[in-house]
């Protein structure tokens, strides 16, 4: 399967000056300096690209641990009043013997997410990851490639490629992170942000979102790592970077 | 939030974890607090602070079972006077969303305020489910604009 | 023969070797009687005993370093929304560390407000004293830390209004509360100068139950419910830490919404 991507000019592992428009400017998070410096220096000395270069197998898996942390010590601040009457969740999956372990690890872990979810973002948008590994998505594309999920048609030779489930995946991920940090703001200062709350419907109905996305994210996770155990190669691709995308090819 | 003075209590938590099986289901302090054995129905809502409530206030109010859960048993209905004289709330009790469920008349004094809900505190689901279903004869309607008064509890953990 | 409070399901070694002071001042105390479930020495403690000393202690610091982020998004000026009156809940929802049937009410007639620390008039007050101060109502949503939230209202002085009459210092950091129900409970001054902040005496215009803190309880709209202590019998102006219940157990103190 070849790429679908056309070449996209500057970032081809040169260094390549014609283009100064695609070249960073200041005036964004230091991480992503050091990342993009990474990224260049390794293109350089190989000439190639990586799937999942080094910034992003850091920021996937510090991602993953703060995640881990976020739901189930917010687990434990849920079963301190619970949403839905009569679901709560058992003690030994909670982190925090009670509600009050519980909120210091959530309010601990939010910086880590928050922090490295930030230079994820700015990483993705700046060195165009996001717009070559995740746009377009096709509906026709979406409806075949969840055909082929069911029947079990898995293999995913190309794994440079995201099919339409997976860029689908992947962004209703990324959007309902944004949206936990947005409705977890709205919880934790619901008079200093009282506007953002009205937008949001009101206090409980934040709590009830903060909820929702949480149980979008869990649906991810469960979906995510199932597929990746089923093609170990994936999993093997986030720890040491995966085939080499071709010469033509952006970050 | 959870008890941490008074040495009678400690006893009493121990005690109560020390016995698991199916009362592992509620909670070690449960804000209920089920009345002492051999005292009255009255006698344990009088120790809950009884609050003034109207009775329209009480209508189709959540009825809680005082577990960390918050299982829903049932809904306010009714609030009647029973032959003697007995203000009990009738609660559609049991079934599952929507199906199945039957009146009962539960004695307000084994009832508590919690919020904008209520809580079963005298009696577990098993006892209810073998109260008799509720038929209005002999019983009198209490009006809306009553107030009437109703004990307290903290919430379950 | 098996004492019947030993619980089948003792704490590894490991985790009562690791609190080995903690649980030495408990039973100083008397309070230990045939062993302790996780459960039981996690509520006594009030912290998590799983977790070894250095996460808790970094998760504390962290703590701290969030109550100077929240002090840094307080704005004074800021007021929270407020709700009709027919959107009242009456009677208001009960909470306390203990359950219901422990509430000790307080004597009116003999009841007296201690004034203590850096303020200048440190007469006490009677509640007929207290509630001929010019009063103010606030409805406003009760939001606890479990989650639950009601609208109540509550009316009485505000406290900038009465530090300022006893000539409290108001330039000194923290305002302390002592209850009648052994609460120690402490906030910083620029809360406790809000325009919404309050010493109720009514609430939906009836005088505050037993329950619910007679005669006198703090009222903010910008802090978590247990922030507002009842049974209010003394407040102290100080430059020192005063702490709190709920803080000694783990609970954020600015703990500001």
């Amino acid at each position: 399967m070849t790429s679908a991507v056309s070449p996209v000019p500057g970032h081809d592992g040169h260094g390549d000056d014609s283009h100064p428009g695609r070249r960073p400017t200041g005036g964004y998070v230091a991480c992503v300096r050091g990342a993009m410096s990474m990224a260049m220096h390794s293109a350089d000395a190989r000439h190639t690209r990586r799937l999942h270069p080094m910034p992003i197998r850091i920021m996937h898996w510090i991602n993953a641990f703060a995640m881990i942390v976020m739901i189930t010590s917010g687990w434990g601040i849920y079963d301190d009043d619970v949403i839905i009457r009569g679901f709560f969740f058992p003690e030994w999956a909670r982190l925090g013997g009670w509600a009050a372990p519980s909120l210091l690890y959530h309010f601990a872990g939010m910086w880590l997410l928050a922090v490295n979810g930030l230079c994820y973002l700015i990483y993705g948008a700046v060195t165009g990851r996001f717009r070559d590994r995740l746009l377009p998505i096709r509906v026709s594309e979406l409806v075949e490639t969840v055909r082929d999920t069911l029947h079990l048609r898995i293999s995913h030779e190309d794994l440079t490629t995201y099919n339409a489930v997976q860029k689908a995946l992947y962004i209703v991920v990324i959007v309902a992170g944004v949206s936990q940090v947005v409705t977890g703001l709205a919880i934790w200062k619901p008079v200093q942000f009282s506007g953002l709350v009205s937008l949001l419907g009101g206090f409980q109905t934040a709590r009830v979102l903060h909820f929702a996305g949480m149980a979008v994210i869990v649906g991810f996770l469960l979906v995510h790592v199932l597929l990746s155990l089923l093609v170990p190669r994936t999993l093997w691709a986030m720890l040491t970077g995966g085939p080499r995308l071709d010469r033509s090819r952006t970050p | 939030m959870r008890v941490a003075v008074g040495s009678r209590w400690i006893i009493v938590g121990v005690v109560l974890l020390a016995c698991g099986g199916p009362a592992q289901a509620q909670s070690m302090l449960p804000g209920g607090m089920p009345p002492p054995p051999g005292m009255s129905l009255p006698q344990s809502a009088a120790m809950r602070f009884p609050q003034p409530v109207q009775v329209s206030a009480l209508l189709h109010r959540d009825v809680l079972q005082p577990v960390p859960s918050q299982r829903v048993l049932g809904t306010v209905k009714s609030i009647v006077r029973n032959g003697s004289g007995t203000v009990e709330a009738v609660v559609e009790y049991g079934g599952f969303l929507g199906f199945g469920a039957r009146p009962i008349a539960v004695p307000i004094d084994a009832m508590v305020l919690l919020g904008q809900d209520m809580e079963i505190v005298a009696y577990s689901p098993k006892q209810l489910n073998h109260f008799p279903t509720f038929s209005a004869v002999g019983t009198m309607p209490v009006p809306s604009d009553t107030i009437i008064r109703v004990g307290l509890a903290k919430p379950s953990h | 023969m098996r004492s019947p409070f030993r619980p089948d399901d003792l704490p590894e070694k490991a985790v009562l070797d690791d609190h080995r002071p903690l649980i030495r001042g408990l039973e100083r105390r008397g309070l230990l009687r045939g062993g302790l479930s996780l459960g039981a020495l996690a509520i006594l403690t009030g912290c998590d005993v799983r977790q070894p000393e250095a996460v808790q202690s970094a998760l504390l610091s962290i703590s701290r370093f969030n109550d100077g982020v929240q002090a840094w998004l307080f704005d004074p000026n800021k007021l929270a929304p407020t709700y009709p009156a027919s959107r009242v809940l009456k009677p208001p929802k009960f909470n306390a560390y203990y359950n219901i049937n422990q509430v000790r009410p307080v004597n009116g007639a003999t009841w007296r407000l201690e004034l203590a620390g850096l303020i200048a008039d440190r007469r006490p007050w009677t509640v007929e004293e207290i509630d001929a101060l010019p009063q103010t109502t606030e409805i406003i949503k009760h939001i606890c830390v479990e989650g639950w939230s009601y609208i109540g209202e509550w009316s009485g002085v505000r406290l900038s209004t009465f530090l300022r009459r006893v000539g409290a210092d108001t330039r000194a950091k923290y305002v302390a509360f002592h209850t009648a129900d052994d609460y120690p409970s402490s906030i910083d001054m620029a809360s406790a100068l809000h325009p919404q902040t309050i010493l109720a005496v009514r609430y939906a215009g009836q005088t505050i139950a037993d329950p619910f803190g007679y005669p006198l309880r703090l009222r903010m709209s910008v802090k978590l419910g247990y922030k507002n202590p009842k049974w209010i019998t003394a407040i102290e102006v100080t430059n020192t830490y005063p702490g709190g219940y709920w803080e000694s157990r783990g609970f954020s103190w600015f703990a500001g919404i």
